[in-house]
């Protein structure tokens, strides 16, 4: 018994100190990821909230808690705002590899615009022995990858784009139905204005926020943060991340 | 036979976890399907006693199968209790249903003769309008409807 108990004593330390490090090694995705889910709870608190008012106002039974969150209602604000967030980054990732922008951290240096060379790229046979497997294998294994994460944003915001397009009919037409109006199908959902008017208002913010976030930190300055210059670099300083 | 040949490598985790996804998106989508054609069927059989009411006469059924709001609406306009006022109301027997739309908890019924809007309440499905006539981009026309 006494050996056990003392095994335990021997493990609990090194457990709690393998969850630290995993904390501190993880905490950016750890901190966004509770977040989202704060906000996601958050969301669906204040939606349900306003359609109900909308239901009670028509006389109709309000919905409960499970119901609001499989509803078309949550589906569409949720997806239309997930297709912008992974359009900006899909844009960004891809765009800043052709334009540049003198003095900003987000962007590369003025002179190497483009896909760059396989030697700065350490792709091929200039891969190290600690690349990804991928980025030394030839043909199209080494293409894909190298347009993986810029692939998987564009991937991820179609497929958001089309989900809101789904659940934004069904959102739309259950609100016709309230107002007794006929409904509508999907490819005549997509030439509404309810479709383009949630879509771009989502589009015209990100974009917004990427051009301020480019121009900014030409002359703004985050101590300690990467997304940002080092206080003391110049102004005209492009591609140096603090 | 080699041992290595009979040794089968365990599934990649990767493997599993796409597995165990795939299995969650077949069985939300299935249970999905099946609450919806359930939720047709529920609007369908009101819209059927709905009819059937009007057809034979019979006033109690009609109108418990109006939504609350519309009831209370055609009593207030009438003056009169909802057995009495339906009577003067213009609704059509409207025959066999043509078409049914649903989406979430409200849907419409198209018939032969008449269009008819429903909504879902913990009671289950009621007529929410009835006698609708359609109009060039506007709201139906309802002889019978709530606010």
């Amino acid at each position: 018994m006494n050996r056990t108990a003392g095994a335990q004593e021997d493990t609990a330390p090194g457990r709690t100190g393998r969850l630290r490090r995993f904390v501190h090694d993880n905490g950016l995705a750890l901190a966004f990821g509770a977040a989202f889910v704060l906000a996601v709870a958050g969301q669906a608190a204040a939606g349900r909230a306003e359609f109900n008012s909308l239901l009670i106002t028509d006389g109709l039974a309000p919905v409960d808690l499970p119901a609001y969150l499989t509803s078309s209602d949550f589906a569409v604000d949720v997806t239309e705002n997930w297709q912008s967030e992974f359009l900006q980054f899909f844009l960004y990732i891809f765009v800043t590899v052709w334009l540049v922008q003198r003095g900003s951290p987000e962007s590369k240096q003025t002179g190497k615009a483009g896909p760059e060379s396989d030697r700065e790229q350490l792709v091929g046979e200039h891969a190290r022995d600690d690349s990804p497997r991928w980025a030394a294998a030839p043909g199209w294994r080494r293409a894909v990858y190298s347009h993986s994460l810029g692939l998987v944003m564009g991937v991820i915001f179609l497929l958001c784009w089309f989900s809101q397009s789904v659940t934004g009919t069904a959102a739309y037409n259950e609100q016709q139905l309230r107002q007794l109006e006929a409904p509508v199908a999907w490819s005549e959902y997509l030439l509404r204005a309810e479709f383009w008017s949630r879509t771009l208002q989502n589009w015209q913010s990100e974009l917004l926020a990427v051009a301020a976030m480019a121009v900014f930190s030409i002359y703004l300055r985050q101590r300690g943060s990467p997304e940002s210059k080092p206080v003391g670099a110049a102004h005209a300083a492009t591609g140096v991340e603090g | 036979m080699s041992r290595e040949k009979q040794r089968r490598p365990p599934p990649s985790r990767v493997r599993t976890g796409s597995r165990a996804l795939l299995t969650v998106v077949l069985l939300a989508a299935t249970t999905a399907c099946g609450a919806l054609a359930e939720r047709r069927d529920d609007a369908l059989a009101t819209v059927t006693v709905f009819e059937q009411a009007l057809r034979t006469g019979q006033k109690e059924p009609l109108c418990a199968a109006l939504a609350p709001v519309t009831r209370e609406e055609l009593e207030q306009s009438a003056r009169a209790s909802c057995e009495q006022a339906i009577e003067d109301e213009e609704v059509p027997a409207a025959g066999a249903v043509r078409h049914l739309d649903v989406y979430g908890d409200q849907a419409r019924a198209v018939l032969d003769h008449d269009t008819l809007f429903l909504a879902h309440f913990p009671g289950g499905w009621k007529v929410t309008a009835a006698g609708c006539r359609p109009r060039s981009e506007q709201p139906y026309q309802c002889t019978v409807k709530g606010r």
